[in-house]
Protein backbone atom coordinates (compact mmCIF):
# COMPACT_ATOMS: atom_id res chain seq x y z
CA UNK A 1 0.00 0.00 0.00
CA UNK A 2 1.10 3.65 -0.88
CA UNK A 3 1.81 5.92 2.20
CA UNK A 4 -0.53 8.46 2.28
CA UNK A 5 2.06 11.24 3.74
CA UNK A 6 5.39 9.77 1.94
CA UNK A 7 7.54 12.80 1.53
CA UNK A 8 5.48 15.24 3.69
CA UNK A 9 6.81 17.34 6.64
CA UNK A 10 4.29 17.36 9.90
CA UNK A 11 4.60 19.49 12.96
CA UNK A 12 1.98 18.50 15.65
CA UNK A 13 1.62 21.10 18.76
CA UNK A 14 0.08 19.97 21.74
CA UNK A 15 -0.30 16.29 23.26
CA UNK A 16 -1.49 13.49 20.65
CA UNK A 17 0.57 10.56 20.74
CA UNK A 18 -1.64 8.36 18.28
CA UNK A 19 -1.61 11.39 15.90
CA UNK A 20 2.22 11.10 16.08
CA UNK A 21 2.07 7.53 15.81
CA UNK A 22 -0.32 7.96 12.80
CA UNK A 23 1.37 10.61 10.80
CA UNK A 24 5.12 8.72 11.04
CA UNK A 25 3.76 5.05 9.82
CA UNK A 26 2.43 7.47 6.82
CA UNK A 27 5.71 8.28 6.45
CA UNK A 28 5.23 11.61 7.10
CA UNK A 29 8.55 13.08 8.37
CA UNK A 30 7.69 14.93 11.87
CA UNK A 31 9.60 18.29 12.89
CA UNK A 32 8.96 20.57 15.44
CA UNK A 33 10.10 23.97 13.45
CA UNK A 34 11.08 25.03 10.11
CA UNK A 35 8.48 24.58 7.01
CA UNK A 36 5.99 22.00 6.91
CA UNK A 37 3.31 20.76 4.67
CA UNK A 38 1.01 19.44 7.56
CA UNK A 39 -0.22 21.12 10.90
CA UNK A 40 -1.92 19.09 13.33
CA UNK A 41 -2.69 21.19 16.36
CA UNK A 42 -4.02 19.27 19.04
CA UNK A 43 -5.81 21.35 22.43
CA UNK A 44 -7.89 19.83 25.08
CA UNK A 45 -9.92 21.36 27.48
CA UNK A 46 -9.54 22.04 30.95
CA UNK A 47 -11.63 20.30 33.29
CA UNK A 48 -16.21 21.74 33.29
CA UNK A 49 -16.88 23.84 35.61
CA UNK A 50 -20.40 25.52 35.45
CA UNK A 51 -19.99 29.27 33.91
CA UNK A 52 -20.31 30.85 36.75
CA UNK A 53 -17.92 29.47 39.04
CA UNK A 54 -15.48 30.36 36.44
CA UNK A 55 -12.76 33.30 36.30
CA UNK A 56 -12.15 35.77 33.37
CA UNK A 57 -8.57 35.03 33.91
CA UNK A 58 -9.72 30.82 33.53
CA UNK A 59 -12.02 32.12 30.61
CA UNK A 60 -9.81 33.82 28.61
CA UNK A 61 -6.98 30.53 29.15
CA UNK A 62 -9.18 28.31 27.64
CA UNK A 63 -9.73 30.58 24.11
CA UNK A 64 -6.11 31.47 24.00
CA UNK A 65 -6.08 27.19 23.94
CA UNK A 66 -8.69 26.49 22.00
CA UNK A 67 -8.78 29.40 19.94
CA UNK A 68 -6.40 32.34 19.36
CA UNK A 69 -3.43 30.13 19.43
CA UNK A 70 -5.05 27.66 17.03
CA UNK A 71 -5.76 30.74 14.74
CA UNK A 72 -2.59 32.37 14.54
CA UNK A 73 -0.62 28.83 14.16
CA UNK A 74 -2.71 28.24 11.02
CA UNK A 75 -1.77 31.74 9.45
CA UNK A 76 1.81 31.19 10.29
CA UNK A 77 1.54 27.93 8.32
CA UNK A 78 -0.69 29.61 5.73
CA UNK A 79 1.77 32.52 5.05
CA UNK A 80 4.45 30.27 4.52
CA UNK A 81 2.67 28.11 2.16
CA UNK A 82 1.97 31.60 -0.14
CA UNK A 83 5.48 32.23 0.32
CA UNK A 84 7.08 29.56 -0.76
CA UNK A 85 4.22 29.03 -3.75
CA UNK A 86 3.34 25.53 -2.30
CA UNK A 87 -0.23 23.83 -0.51
CA UNK A 88 -0.80 23.20 2.79
CA UNK A 89 -3.01 21.81 5.23
CA UNK A 90 -3.78 22.31 8.75
CA UNK A 91 -5.93 20.10 11.03
CA UNK A 92 -7.47 21.17 14.33
CA UNK A 93 -8.14 18.65 17.18
CA UNK A 94 -10.18 19.42 20.45
CA UNK A 95 -13.02 18.19 22.62
CA UNK A 96 -16.37 17.73 21.38
CA UNK A 97 -18.47 21.51 21.62
CA UNK A 98 -20.90 20.01 24.30
CA UNK A 99 -18.74 17.75 26.11
CA UNK A 100 -17.07 20.14 28.99
CA UNK A 101 -17.76 23.72 30.65
CA UNK A 102 -19.15 26.63 28.41
CA UNK A 103 -15.45 27.76 28.02
CA UNK A 104 -14.99 25.02 25.65
CA UNK A 105 -18.03 25.12 23.82
CA UNK A 106 -17.39 28.84 23.17
CA UNK A 107 -13.67 28.01 21.89
CA UNK A 108 -14.94 25.05 19.94
CA UNK A 109 -18.07 26.39 18.32
CA UNK A 110 -15.62 29.19 17.40
CA UNK A 111 -13.30 26.95 16.10
CA UNK A 112 -15.59 25.70 13.78
CA UNK A 113 -17.08 28.36 11.82
CA UNK A 114 -13.32 29.30 11.62
CA UNK A 115 -12.54 25.62 10.13
CA UNK A 116 -15.06 26.47 7.75
CA UNK A 117 -14.04 30.08 6.84
CA UNK A 118 -10.48 29.01 6.05
CA UNK A 119 -11.47 26.19 4.46
CA UNK A 120 -12.63 28.55 1.87
CA UNK A 121 -10.71 31.78 2.43
CA UNK A 122 -7.39 29.65 1.42
CA UNK A 123 -8.74 27.12 -0.81
CA UNK A 124 -6.73 28.77 -4.16
CA UNK A 125 -3.99 28.76 -2.04
CA UNK A 126 -4.17 24.74 -2.14
CA UNK A 127 -4.05 25.25 2.13
CA UNK A 128 -7.23 22.92 3.46
CA UNK A 129 -8.15 23.32 6.39
CA UNK A 130 -10.56 20.78 8.62
CA UNK A 131 -11.14 20.37 11.91
CA UNK A 132 -11.76 16.77 14.39
CA UNK A 133 -13.26 17.53 17.36
CA UNK A 134 -13.44 14.16 19.46
CA UNK A 135 -13.44 11.98 22.91
CA UNK A 136 -11.18 9.29 21.61
CA UNK A 137 -7.63 9.66 21.84
CA UNK A 138 -6.63 6.56 19.95
CA UNK A 139 -5.84 4.94 16.66
CA UNK A 140 -9.10 5.64 14.35
CA UNK A 141 -8.58 9.42 15.65
CA UNK A 142 -4.88 9.38 14.88
CA UNK A 143 -5.53 7.71 10.95
CA UNK A 144 -8.70 10.01 10.40
CA UNK A 145 -5.96 13.12 11.04
CA UNK A 146 -3.22 11.10 8.83
CA UNK A 147 -6.47 10.99 6.13
CA UNK A 148 -7.26 14.39 6.60
CA UNK A 149 -3.25 15.52 5.93
CA UNK A 150 -3.03 13.28 3.00
CA UNK A 151 -3.96 14.16 -0.65
CA UNK A 152 -6.41 11.04 -0.26
CA UNK A 153 -8.40 14.03 1.19
CA UNK A 154 -7.53 16.67 -1.39
CA UNK A 155 -11.53 17.93 -2.32
CA UNK A 156 -11.99 17.19 1.82
CA UNK A 157 -11.81 21.08 3.28
CA UNK A 158 -13.65 23.48 6.02
CA UNK A 159 -15.06 20.18 7.44
CA UNK A 160 -16.20 19.34 11.14
CA UNK A 161 -16.02 15.98 12.25
CA UNK A 162 -16.12 13.86 15.19
CA UNK A 163 -15.00 9.70 15.61
CA UNK A 164 -17.33 8.31 17.73
CA UNK A 165 -21.04 9.05 18.98
CA UNK A 166 -20.99 11.48 20.81
CA UNK A 167 -18.32 13.98 19.29
CA UNK A 168 -20.91 16.34 17.72
CA UNK B 1 -14.57 31.19 -16.25
CA UNK B 2 -11.56 29.25 -15.62
CA UNK B 3 -9.27 28.96 -12.80
CA UNK B 4 -6.21 31.14 -12.83
CA UNK B 5 -3.08 29.02 -13.42
CA UNK B 6 -1.38 30.96 -10.08
CA UNK B 7 -4.18 29.11 -7.78
CA UNK B 8 -3.15 25.89 -6.36
CA UNK B 9 -5.34 22.75 -6.94
CA UNK B 10 -4.75 20.02 -4.47
CA UNK B 11 -5.69 16.52 -6.47
CA UNK B 12 -5.71 13.24 -4.91
CA UNK B 13 -3.13 10.08 -6.05
CA UNK B 14 -3.75 8.21 -9.29
CA UNK B 15 -6.45 5.31 -9.28
CA UNK B 16 -3.56 2.43 -8.82
CA UNK B 17 -2.99 3.62 -4.98
CA UNK B 18 -6.04 3.50 -3.09
CA UNK B 19 -5.17 4.32 0.38
CA UNK B 20 -5.90 1.01 1.92
CA UNK B 21 -4.34 -2.46 1.22
CA UNK B 22 -5.62 -4.65 -1.96
CA UNK B 23 -7.12 -7.41 1.38
CA UNK B 24 -8.84 -4.99 3.80
CA UNK B 25 -11.91 -6.23 2.91
CA UNK B 26 -10.76 -9.84 1.80
CA UNK B 27 -13.48 -12.49 2.86
CA UNK B 28 -16.49 -9.92 3.14
CA UNK B 29 -19.29 -9.07 1.01
CA UNK B 30 -20.47 -5.41 0.01
CA UNK B 31 -23.90 -5.12 -1.21
CA UNK B 32 -24.16 -1.22 -3.05
CA UNK B 33 -27.35 -0.30 -3.88
CA UNK B 34 -27.39 1.54 -7.25
CA UNK B 35 -23.90 0.40 -7.73
CA UNK B 36 -24.74 0.19 -11.96
CA UNK B 37 -23.24 3.66 -12.50
CA UNK B 38 -21.92 6.73 -11.00
CA UNK B 39 -21.54 7.15 -7.74
CA UNK B 40 -22.58 3.85 -6.52
CA UNK B 41 -20.33 2.71 -9.03
CA UNK B 42 -17.81 4.62 -7.86
CA UNK B 43 -18.33 2.89 -3.88
CA UNK B 44 -18.55 -0.59 -5.79
CA UNK B 45 -15.06 0.20 -7.30
CA UNK B 46 -13.65 1.16 -4.24
CA UNK B 47 -14.35 -1.71 -1.98
CA UNK B 48 -13.18 -4.12 -4.91
CA UNK B 49 -9.85 -2.65 -4.94
CA UNK B 50 -9.85 -3.48 -0.99
CA UNK B 51 -10.76 -7.12 -1.66
CA UNK B 52 -14.36 -7.06 -1.04
CA UNK B 53 -17.00 -9.27 -3.06
CA UNK B 54 -18.94 -6.89 -4.28
CA UNK B 55 -23.40 -7.39 -5.24
CA UNK B 56 -24.18 -4.89 -7.68
CA UNK B 57 -27.67 -3.79 -6.85
CA UNK B 58 -29.77 -1.74 -9.25
CA UNK B 59 -33.37 -1.20 -10.23
CA UNK B 60 -32.54 -2.05 -13.95
CA UNK B 61 -30.75 -5.31 -13.82
CA UNK B 62 -29.06 -4.47 -17.28
CA UNK B 63 -27.45 -1.14 -15.68
CA UNK B 64 -26.20 -3.27 -12.65
CA UNK B 65 -25.11 -6.01 -14.69
CA UNK B 66 -22.69 -3.20 -16.88
CA UNK B 67 -21.42 -2.12 -13.30
CA UNK B 68 -20.72 -5.31 -12.16
CA UNK B 69 -18.80 -6.05 -15.62
CA UNK B 70 -16.55 -3.61 -14.50
CA UNK B 71 -15.62 -4.34 -11.14
CA UNK B 72 -15.15 -8.08 -12.18
CA UNK B 73 -11.62 -6.73 -13.78
CA UNK B 74 -10.53 -5.33 -11.19
CA UNK B 75 -10.54 -9.72 -9.76
CA UNK B 76 -13.10 -9.78 -7.35
CA UNK B 77 -16.35 -11.77 -7.22
CA UNK B 78 -19.24 -9.89 -8.18
CA UNK B 79 -23.18 -10.05 -8.85
CA UNK B 80 -25.47 -8.30 -10.03
CA UNK B 81 -29.33 -8.14 -9.28
CA UNK B 82 -32.20 -5.81 -9.36
CA UNK B 83 -34.13 -4.83 -6.51
CA UNK B 84 -36.74 -1.82 -5.73
CA UNK B 85 -35.37 -0.67 -2.36
CA UNK B 86 -38.18 0.50 -1.58
CA UNK B 87 -40.67 -2.49 -0.84
CA UNK B 88 -38.96 -4.66 2.65
CA UNK B 89 -39.74 -7.65 1.34
CA UNK B 90 -37.32 -6.93 -1.81
CA UNK B 91 -34.97 -6.41 -0.38
CA UNK B 92 -34.56 -9.19 1.99
CA UNK B 93 -35.17 -11.54 -0.67
CA UNK B 94 -32.00 -9.59 -2.68
CA UNK B 95 -30.33 -9.78 0.49
CA UNK B 96 -30.69 -13.63 0.38
CA UNK B 97 -29.96 -13.98 -2.86
CA UNK B 98 -26.60 -12.27 -2.70
CA UNK B 99 -25.60 -14.38 0.64
CA UNK B 100 -26.49 -17.79 -1.38
CA UNK B 101 -24.45 -16.11 -3.95
CA UNK B 102 -21.57 -14.70 -2.30
CA UNK B 103 -21.87 -15.38 1.19
CA UNK B 104 -22.76 -13.34 3.98
CA UNK B 105 -23.56 -9.73 3.87
CA UNK B 106 -21.07 -7.39 6.60
CA UNK B 107 -20.78 -4.17 4.52
CA UNK B 108 -23.51 -2.08 2.92
CA UNK B 109 -23.37 1.01 0.84
CA UNK B 110 -26.64 3.51 0.58
CA UNK B 111 -26.05 4.72 -2.36
CA UNK B 112 -29.60 4.30 -4.61
CA UNK B 113 -31.21 7.56 -5.25
CA UNK B 114 -32.87 9.96 -8.02
CA UNK B 115 -32.14 13.31 -8.28
CA UNK B 116 -33.14 15.95 -10.67
CA UNK B 117 -33.54 20.19 -10.85
CA UNK B 118 -37.43 20.86 -10.57
CA UNK B 119 -39.57 23.57 -9.09
CA UNK B 120 -41.52 22.90 -5.86
CA UNK B 121 -44.42 23.25 -7.47
CA UNK B 122 -43.59 21.28 -10.55
CA UNK B 123 -43.02 17.93 -8.17
CA UNK B 124 -45.69 15.66 -9.30
CA UNK B 125 -46.48 12.87 -6.34
CA UNK B 126 -44.50 10.23 -8.19
CA UNK B 127 -41.60 12.40 -8.56
CA UNK B 128 -41.71 13.29 -4.78
CA UNK B 129 -42.34 9.55 -3.70
CA UNK B 130 -39.94 8.32 -6.25
CA UNK B 131 -36.92 10.62 -4.63
CA UNK B 132 -37.77 11.00 -1.00
CA UNK B 133 -38.57 6.58 -0.87
CA UNK B 134 -35.96 5.63 -2.37
CA UNK B 135 -33.55 7.17 -0.43
CA UNK B 136 -34.80 7.49 2.92
CA UNK B 137 -37.36 4.43 2.57
CA UNK B 138 -34.54 2.75 0.88
CA UNK B 139 -31.51 2.90 3.45
CA UNK B 140 -34.10 2.22 6.37
CA UNK B 141 -34.98 -1.15 4.56
CA UNK B 142 -31.50 -1.95 3.57
CA UNK B 143 -30.31 -0.90 6.64
CA UNK B 144 -32.15 -2.52 9.12
CA UNK B 145 -32.27 -5.96 6.73
CA UNK B 146 -28.58 -5.97 7.24
CA UNK B 147 -28.00 -5.30 11.20
CA UNK B 148 -30.74 -7.59 12.07
CA UNK B 149 -28.74 -10.28 9.67
CA UNK B 150 -25.70 -9.23 11.67
CA UNK B 151 -27.37 -9.38 14.79
CA UNK B 152 -28.65 -12.53 14.75
CA UNK B 153 -25.27 -14.09 13.27
CA UNK B 154 -23.21 -12.02 15.86
CA UNK B 155 -21.46 -10.42 13.32
CA UNK B 156 -20.18 -6.85 13.03
CA UNK B 157 -20.46 -4.63 9.56
CA UNK B 158 -20.08 -1.38 8.63
CA UNK B 159 -22.63 1.19 6.22
CA UNK B 160 -21.83 4.38 4.52
CA UNK B 161 -24.49 6.25 3.25
CA UNK B 162 -24.22 8.53 0.35
CA UNK B 163 -25.29 11.92 1.73
CA UNK B 164 -24.62 15.15 -0.19
CA UNK B 165 -23.02 18.54 0.73
CA UNK B 166 -26.45 20.85 0.80
CA UNK B 167 -27.95 18.63 3.70
CA UNK B 168 -27.43 22.04 5.91
CA UNK B 169 -28.72 24.58 4.17
CA UNK B 170 -31.63 23.60 1.71
CA UNK B 171 -31.04 23.20 -1.80
CA UNK B 172 -33.86 25.68 -3.71
CA UNK B 173 -34.28 24.17 -6.74
CA UNK B 174 -34.04 20.22 -5.61
CA UNK B 175 -36.72 20.06 -3.10
CA UNK B 176 -37.35 16.31 -3.29
CA UNK B 177 -33.53 15.87 -2.93
CA UNK B 178 -32.93 18.27 -0.07
CA UNK B 179 -35.31 16.63 2.01
CA UNK B 180 -34.14 13.54 1.05
CA UNK B 181 -30.38 13.64 1.94
CA UNK B 182 -30.81 14.91 4.74
CA UNK B 183 -32.72 12.42 6.55
CA UNK B 184 -29.92 10.02 5.12
CA UNK B 185 -27.86 12.06 7.26
CA UNK B 186 -29.96 12.21 10.45
CA UNK B 187 -30.30 8.41 10.21
CA UNK B 188 -27.24 7.89 10.20
CA UNK B 189 -26.34 9.25 13.54
CA UNK B 190 -29.40 7.44 14.84
CA UNK B 191 -28.58 4.14 13.25
CA UNK B 192 -24.88 4.78 14.72
CA UNK B 193 -26.25 5.05 18.54
CA UNK B 194 -28.96 2.12 17.71
CA UNK B 195 -26.39 -0.37 16.53
CA UNK B 196 -22.98 0.21 18.38
CA UNK B 197 -23.23 -2.19 21.34
CA UNK B 198 -23.27 -4.85 18.07
CA UNK B 199 -20.54 -3.49 16.55
CA UNK B 200 -22.10 -1.86 13.70
CA UNK B 201 -20.70 1.10 12.41
CA UNK B 202 -22.69 3.42 10.65
CA UNK B 203 -20.93 6.26 8.68
CA UNK B 204 -22.19 9.13 5.48
CA UNK B 205 -20.38 10.77 3.11
CA UNK B 206 -21.96 14.29 2.43
CA UNK B 207 -20.66 14.67 -1.48
CA UNK B 208 -20.10 17.44 -3.37
CA UNK B 209 -20.48 17.58 -7.11
CA UNK B 210 -18.64 14.52 -8.53
CA UNK B 211 -19.72 14.31 -12.12
CA UNK B 212 -19.84 11.11 -13.82
CA UNK B 213 -21.44 9.60 -17.11
CA UNK B 214 -25.10 9.49 -15.66
CA UNK B 215 -25.27 12.69 -13.83
CA UNK B 216 -26.98 16.33 -15.06
CA UNK B 217 -24.79 17.46 -17.82
CA UNK B 218 -22.27 14.29 -18.02
CA UNK B 219 -18.84 14.25 -17.59
CA UNK B 220 -17.73 15.05 -20.66
CA UNK B 221 -14.60 17.65 -20.46
CA UNK B 222 -16.57 20.68 -22.30
CA UNK B 223 -19.46 19.41 -19.55
CA UNK B 224 -17.06 19.75 -16.84
CA UNK B 225 -15.11 23.10 -17.72
CA UNK B 226 -17.05 25.23 -16.56
CA UNK B 227 -17.98 24.10 -13.56
CA UNK B 228 -14.56 23.55 -11.88
CA UNK B 229 -14.08 27.36 -11.44
CA UNK B 230 -17.23 28.03 -9.11
CA UNK B 231 -15.73 26.04 -6.19
CA UNK B 232 -13.22 26.93 -3.92
CA UNK B 233 -10.77 24.03 -4.26
CA UNK B 234 -10.68 24.78 -7.77
CA UNK B 235 -12.40 21.51 -9.68
CA UNK B 236 -15.22 19.22 -9.04
CA UNK B 237 -14.49 16.07 -7.36
CA UNK B 238 -12.96 13.11 -8.77
CA UNK B 239 -15.18 9.83 -8.97
CA UNK B 240 -12.45 7.87 -7.30
CA UNK B 241 -11.94 9.89 -4.26
CA UNK B 242 -15.41 9.79 -3.31
CA UNK B 243 -15.69 5.76 -4.02
CA UNK B 244 -12.58 5.68 -1.50
CA UNK B 245 -13.42 7.83 1.75
CA UNK B 246 -16.77 5.86 1.48
CA UNK B 247 -14.75 2.78 1.38
CA UNK B 248 -12.54 3.79 4.03
CA UNK B 249 -15.02 4.60 6.94
CA UNK B 250 -16.14 0.98 6.67
CA UNK B 251 -12.28 -0.16 7.38
CA UNK B 252 -11.03 -1.12 10.41
CA UNK B 253 -8.39 1.46 9.75
CA UNK B 254 -11.00 4.05 11.08
CA UNK B 255 -12.49 0.96 13.28
CA UNK B 256 -14.06 3.33 16.05
CA UNK B 257 -15.48 5.78 13.54
CA UNK B 258 -19.13 6.00 13.85
CA UNK B 259 -21.95 8.30 13.65
CA UNK B 260 -20.10 10.77 11.72
CA UNK B 261 -21.03 12.74 8.02
CA UNK B 262 -18.23 13.76 6.46
CA UNK B 263 -18.70 16.39 4.02
CA UNK B 264 -16.27 16.27 0.75
CA UNK B 265 -17.33 18.71 -1.39
CA UNK B 266 -14.29 21.22 -2.49
CA UNK B 267 -15.77 23.67 0.32
CA UNK B 268 -18.47 24.56 -2.42
CA UNK B 269 -21.12 24.37 0.45
CA UNK B 270 -19.39 27.19 2.15
CA UNK B 271 -18.98 29.22 -0.37
CA UNK B 272 -20.55 32.71 1.51
CA UNK B 273 -19.97 36.37 0.72
CA UNK B 274 -21.73 39.12 2.37
CA UNK B 275 -22.08 40.77 -1.24
CA UNK B 276 -23.67 38.27 -3.55
CA UNK B 277 -25.39 38.95 -7.18
CA UNK B 278 -28.62 39.70 -6.85
CA UNK B 279 -31.11 36.70 -6.00
CA UNK B 280 -32.96 35.43 -8.52
CA UNK B 281 -36.10 32.65 -7.37
CA UNK B 282 -35.44 29.21 -9.26
CA UNK B 283 -38.77 30.10 -10.68
CA UNK B 284 -37.26 32.56 -12.69
CA UNK B 285 -33.70 31.49 -13.79
CA UNK B 286 -32.86 31.38 -17.47
CA UNK B 287 -31.12 27.70 -17.32
CA UNK B 288 -33.83 26.12 -14.77
CA UNK B 289 -34.09 25.81 -11.55
CA UNK B 290 -30.28 24.87 -10.84
CA UNK B 291 -29.49 27.71 -13.17
CA UNK B 292 -26.10 26.53 -15.29
CA UNK B 293 -27.79 24.31 -17.52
Amino acid sequence: MTLWLADKRARVIGDAPAIVAALAAQGAHLVTEGDVDVLVHVAWPPPARPAHELGHDEWRATLDAGLDRRFHAARSLADACRARGTGGTVIFVGAPEQAWGSDHAAAAGALGNLTKTLGVEWARDGIRVNTVLTSSKGETLGNLVAYLASDYAAYVTGAVTGVGLDDR
Amino acid sequence: MTVPTHHIVPEPPPFSTPPYPADVFAGQTVLVTGGGSGMGLAMATAFAQGGAKVAVMGRRIERAQQGAAQIAAIGVPVHALSCDVRSGPSVAAAFDEVEQVLGPVSLLANNAGANFPVLAENISVNAWNAVTRIAIDGTFHCSTELARRLIARGQRGAIVNNSAQYIWTGFPGDAHSAAAKTAQATMTKKMAADWAAYGIRVNAVAAGFFPHASSTGGDAPEAIAPLQAMIPAGRTGRIREFGWLSAMVCTPILGQLTGQVIVQDGGESLRRSLMLPDFIPPRERAGGPWGWQ
